[in-house]
C-alpha cells in the first residue's frame, strides 16, 4: 500500500477544497463595509480593478503601494469572492467557501504570514471510512479504499496521469504535442478506454472531480484535468495529483485560524476607501487615452482596468468596442462548477473518539466526500459535506428538508448514528451566488483549451485579466488568485 | 501637490511591515530557482533592471517539436509570463536567448533557426525582427576573411551571447561560425567585427560575451579549440580589446579550462571575478580572478554536478548576476526535463552593473 502513487484521501475530495466556503450565517469585518468607500466614486483614477476577491486585492494593493490611484469595485457588499467566513450560532468559525492550503501554495501563504492569519492541520488522525455498494462500509487506514476491484486500475491510470502531467508546461498547456489528442476527450473517455473496471474508477474519481472541480469526470476535458494536476505544485515542485487531491502534504494540508476569509477582509482593511463595494460593473468602454468603467455607484475613467471577476460573469459587462471573438468564446466555453458545502455541526467531534479522522467517500449517495471540518479547537465538531457535478444535480434540486436528511444520512453511514442529530445543519450553494454563479473553477469543454486557450490571459487593449483561472499554478485555489493579481499587477505597472 | 502627498500617504500606509532578516546564505549554496516549462533546454538567464527575470527555450537534440518561448520570473522565481517565439524556421533546430536588453527595456533575442538579432517589448508582448547574421562562406586556407568564416567545417551562423559595447553598438558571438558580430548603434546591418580560428571550436564554438567599460575590452569564453596548437577539448576565457578606433586589439587567453569542461555562459562581480558556468563533463562553476587565476570550482569534485539542490548541475549553461547570487540555466542537454531549470547559488558578493548606454537601442 505504501507504494501507491496517491495517499490517504488521495480520492477525494479535494481540490474544491482549496476554494469554497458557504455561509448563511453572519460575516465578519468589512462585510458592513465600514472600511470601504462611502459616497460617490472617484471620477479619475489610474487603473480601476474589477472585482473584490483575493485576486483582485491583491492586484489593487501591489499597484497602490506603487504610489499609483487605485480604485476596486466590487458587486457585492463583502470582499472575497469565492471565500466567505461563516459564523456558526456556536461562536466558531467555518468557511463556506475555499478553505485549504497546503505546500507549495506559497504565495497565499506568504500573505497569511504578513497578514497575521496562522493556520492549523487538517485533523488527520485515525481510520477513514469507505463505503461501496457492492462491498459495503470499511475502515481504512494509509492511502487508497482497499477496494480490490478498484484498486490495480486506479493506481496504474494515476500514474499515468502523473507522467503526463509532468509534461505539461503549466503557462500554456495548448502547445503539448498531444494537446489536441488529449482535449478532444473528456477525463471520463480516458477512464473508460483504459481501465478494465472502468465503472468502478470513474465513480471513485467522482469523488475527487466532484468537490474538486464542481463536475464529474465525462465533463471535463483530459487535457484540462492533466493541466490542473501539473498546476498542483510550483516553479520548484512538479504538480502531482496527490499534491492536489492529499490532505497530509497536499492542498488540503492545512485551514486558517478564524477563516480563510480573514485574507480578504484584512487586504480590505488596508486599502480602505480604495475599495468601493456595492458597485457592479455593467460597461467597459475603452477609448483612445482611457478606459470608462461604469458601475452601480458611477462612472470612473482609468489608464488601465483589471478584471479579476469569474468568467462568466466577463460575458454580463458591456464591451465597447466588443472582446475580441477568441476571448468571447473562451468566456463562453468557461462553465463555473456546480458545488454546494452542507456542513453539520456536533456538540464535539464523536468521530474522533471512535478512531475516526472524520474522512470518508462513498460511490453513491448525497456525501461523496466527507471531512472533518471543525474549527482547529475541535469544538465544536463539523462534519463536511460537499455536494458538486451530478451529486449537486440530484440533491442540489430538492428541499432543503430532503437534502438535509440526506446528507446527514451520508454522514450516518460513515461515522455512526449520532450523525443524524447535529445542534445545527448550514449549507451554502455556490449556483445561487449571483456574483459568482457557481464553484470552486471555471472548467474548459472539451475542445475548448487548445483552440481558445491562449486567450486566457492575453490583455485587452487597456483592460488586464486576473482571477484564479488565470494563474499558471494552483488555478481554481487562492494560491493561483494571489499570483493571478500579482501578474496582472506587473502588467498595469509597466504600461502606466 | 496634493496627489503626491495622497500617493506618498498610499504608499505608507500599504507598505509590508518589514520582515525578519533573512539569513546569509553560505557561498555556493544552491536552491532552485524555477523549473522551466516545455519546450525547456535553458541556454541562458537574463536579470532586467525591471527587476525581474526572463529565459528562452532552446534547441532540443533529439528534435524541436513547438515553437520556443521566453518565460519571465519576478525575482523571487514566480512565474509571471511567457510568450511564444514568432517567425521561427520549423525545419531547423530552433532555440531562443534572451540575452540582453536595450536602453528601452525591450528584451534583446538571439533567434537560432533564423539567425536572427530581435526585440521583445514585454510591454505590449511585440517582437521585432532587426538583423539576420549572414552564413559565411569558410575562408581559404589561412585566411581570415574578409566576410568569411575561420571554421575549418562550414557552419551556418549561431547568434549566441550579445553585450552592447562603445558607442551604442551590439557586439554578438557566433556559435558556428568564429567571428564576433558587430551590429553599430541602430544598425541592422551586422558586420563581421572580428574573426579568428582561435575561435573555431568545431562543434563547440564560441560562447559567453561580456564588455567591461572599465578595460574597455570583451571577455569571450571559448568551448573548444580546434586549430590554436592547444588541446582541443581545452577551454577558454580570453580578452579581447576594444581600440579607440573601435576595431579589435589582440586576442589573448586568460584562462585555459579543464579537458571538456566546455565553458559557455558567466557573469562579473564587482571585485572583478568570473563566474563560469561548464557546461560539459564537470558540471561545474569556476570562479576566476580578474586576471583569470582560478580560484574555486563548485562542485569541488567534477562531474556528478551535485549541488545539494534537488536539481544537480546537468549542462550548465551560464551565471548570471541577480544580487549576491549568480542564476545558473541547467539545460540537461541530455534531456532530462527535471532538470530544465534555472538554479540559484548564492556566491556572497555582488555583480559588475552590465554595460548599458543610453543610445543602445534600435528606432
Amino acid at each position: 500500500m505504501t507504494s501507491s502513487p496517491f495517499s490517504r484521501r488521495t480520492l477525494l475530495g479535494g481540490a474544491a477544497l482549496g476554494g469554497l466556503a458557504v455561509g448563511t450565517g453572519t460575516l465578519t469585518g468589512l462585510d458592513s463595509a465600514a472600511a470601504s468607500l462611502q459616497g460617490a466614486l472617484p471620477r479619475h483614477v489610474d487603473v480601476v480593478v474589477v472585482g473584490g476577491g483575493i485576486s483582485g486585492l491583491v492586484a489593487a494593493r501591489r499597484v497602490a503601494r506603487q504610489g499609483r490611484r487605485v480604485l476596486l469595485v466590487e458587486a457585492r457588499h463583502r470582499v472575497g469572492g469565492r471565500v466567505l467566513n461563516h459564523r456558526l450560532r456556536e461562536g466558531a468559525t467555518i468557511e463556506s467557501g475555499g478553505a485549504f492550503i497546503g505546500p507549495t501554495q506559497t504565495h497565499i501563504a506568504a500573505l497569511a504570514r504578513e497578514l497575521g492569519v496562522p493556520t492549523f492541520k487538517e485533523y488527520n488522525t485515525g481510520n477513514s471510512v469507505y463505503i461501496s455498494s457492492t462491498t459495503g462500509r470499511m475502515e481504512y487506514a494509509g492511502t487508497v479504499p482497499p477496494d480490490p476491484t478498484i484498486l490495480p486500475d486506479a493506481a496504474r491510470l494515476l500514474q499515468e496521469i502523473d507522467s503526463y502531467a509532468a509534461e505539461i508546461p503549466v503557462d500554456a498547456p495548448w502547445t503539448h504535442p498531444r494537446a489536441a489528442e488529449w482535449d478532444q476527450m473528456t477525463l471520463g473517455e480516458y477512464i473508460r478506454r483504459n481501465a478494465v473496471n472502468a465503472d468502478g474508477v470513474e465513480n471513485l474519481i467522482r469523488c475527487w472531480t466532484q468537490p474538486g472541480f464542481g463536475a464529474d469526470p465525462s465533463e471535463l476535458s483530459f487535457l484540462y484535468v492533466l493541466w490542473y494536476v501539473a498546476c498542483s505544485g510550483n516553479e520548484k515542485n512538479l504538480g502531482t495529483f496527490s499534491r492536489n487531491s492529499d490532505t497530509e502534504n497536499g492542498a488540503q494540508e492545512r485551514r486558517f485560524v478564524g477563516g480563510s476569509q480573514l485574507i480578504p477582509l484584512r487586504l480590505a482593511e488596508q486599502l480602505g476607501d480604495i475599495v468601493a463595494l456595492a458597485a457592479p460593473v455593467h460597461r467597459i468602454e475603452q477609448k483612445d487615452h482611457h478606459a470608462v468603467v461604469h458601475t452601480g455607484r458611477g462612472t470612473v475613467t482609468a489608464k488601465r482596468v483589471i478584471v479579476a471577476a469569474p468568467p462568466p460573469l466577463v460575458l454580463d459587462i458591456d464591451w465597447f468596442p466588443k472582446l475580441p471573438a477568441r476571448r468571447f468564446e473562451l468566456l463562453r466555453h468557461l462553465d463555473m462548477g456546480q458545488l454546494m458545502k452542507c456542513d453539520a455541526v456536533y456538540e464535539r467531534p464523536f468521530w474522533r473518539e471512535a478512531g475516526l479522522n472524520g474522512f470518508g467517500i462513498s460511490d453513491s449517495g448525497a456525501v461523496r466526500a466527507a471531512f472533518d471540518n471543525s474549527p482547529a479547537p475541535g469544538d465544536p465538531g463539523v462534519l463536511l459535506a460537499f455536494v458538486g457535478g451530478s451529486t449537486w444535480r440530484r440533491y442540489g434540486v430538492q428541499t432543503r428538508a430532503k437534502r438535509r436528511r440526506a446528507v446527514l444520512e451520508g454522514f450516518a453511514a460513515m461515522f455512526g448514528e449520532q450523525a443524524l442529530h447535529p445542534v445545527d445543519y448550514v449549507e451554502h450553494d455556490w449556483t445561487h451566488e449571483v456574483w459568482t454563479r457557481g464553484g470552486p473553477v471555471a472548467n474548459y469543454a472539451p475542445g475548448t483549451m487548445v483552440q481558445l486557450g491562449s486567450a486566457i490571459r492575453r490583455p485587452f487593449g487597456r483592460v488586464h485579466w486576473a482571477g484564479t483561472e488565470t494563474s499558471t499554478y494552483w488555478t481554481g485555489y487562492m494560491d493561483g488568485a494571489v499570483r493571478s493579481g500579482q501578474r496582472a499587477a506587473v502588467e498595469v505597472l509597466e504600461r502606466l | 501637490m496634493k496627489r503626491l502627498l495622497a500617493a506618498l500617504a498610499a504608499v505608507v500606509l500599504l507598505a509590508p511591515a518589514p520582515a525578519g532578516a533573512a539569513p546569509a546564505r553560505e557561498k555556493w549554496d544552491t536552491r532552485v530557482f524555477a523549473h522551466v516549462q516545455a519546450p525547456g533546454y535553458p541556454a541562458y538567464v537574463f536579470s532586467h533592471r525591471n527587476g525581474r527575470v526572463y529565459a528562452g527555450t532552446y534547441t532540443d537534440p533529439q528534435g524541436d517539436r513547438r515553437r520556443s518561448r521566453v518565460f519571465e520570473w519576478s525575482r523571487g522565481g514566480a512565474l509571471l509570463r511567457s510568450w511564444t517565439v514568432p517567425g521561427q524556421d520549423l525545419s531547423q533546430d530552433r532555440g531562443v536567448q534572451v540575452a540582453n536588453a536595450d536602453a528601452r527595456g525591450r528584451l534583446v533575442l538571439l533567434e537560432k533557426s533564423t539567425a536572427t538579432v530581435r526585440t521583445l517589448d514585454v510591454r505590449t508582448g511585440r517582437f521585432r525582427t532587426w538583423a539576420t547574421l549572414p552564413d559565411l562562406p569558410t575562408c581559404a586556407p589561412g585566411t581570415t576573411g574578409p566576410d568569411c568564416s575561420p571554421n575549418a567545417v562550414d557552419y551556418p551562423a549561431i547568434p549566441n551571447y550579445a553585450t552592447w559595447g562603445p558607442g551604442g553598438a551590439l557586439y554578438v558571438s557566433d556559435y558556428g561560425q568564429a567571428v564576433i558580430w558587430k551590429l553599430p548603434r541602430g544598425s541592422v546591418q551586422p558586420r563581421v567585427w572580428f574573426a579568428s580560428a582561435q575561435l573555431d571550436g568545431s562543434e563547440f564554438g564560441t560562447a559567453g560575451l561580456v564588455y567591461r567599460p572599465g578595460r574597455r575590452d570583451l571577455l569571450i569564453t571559448q568551448q573548444s579549440t580546434a586549430t590554436d596548437g592547444s588541446v582541443p577539448t581545452d577551454g577558454k576565457l580570453y580578452r579581447l580589446p576594444i581600440r579607440r578606433s573601435g576595431r579589435p586589439g589582440p586576442l589573448s587567453t586568460l584562462w585555459t579550462s579543464s579537458p571538456g569542461d566546455l565553458p559557455d555562459g558567466f557573469g562579473i562581480a564587482r571585485s572583478g571575478h568570473v563566474y563560469v558556468a561548464n557546461a560539459g563533463l564537470s558540471n561545474q562553476l569556476v570562479e576566476l580572478g580578474a586576471d583569470g587565476h582560478e580560484i574555486a570550482r563548485f562542485p569541488a569534485v567534477p562531474g556528478t554536478g551535485e549541488n545539494g539542490s534537488a536539481i544537480p548541475f546537468d549542462t550548465p549553461s551560464s551565471a548570471t548576476f541577480l544580487g549576491t547570487r549568480v542564476l545558473v540555466a541547467n539545460q540537461s542537454f541530455f534531456g532530462d526535463t527535471s532538470h530544465h531549470a534555472v538554479l540559484d547559488v548564492a556566491v556572497r558578493e555582488r555583480a559588475r552593473a552590465p554595460y548599458l548606454p543610453s543610445n543602445a537601442f534600435w528606432r
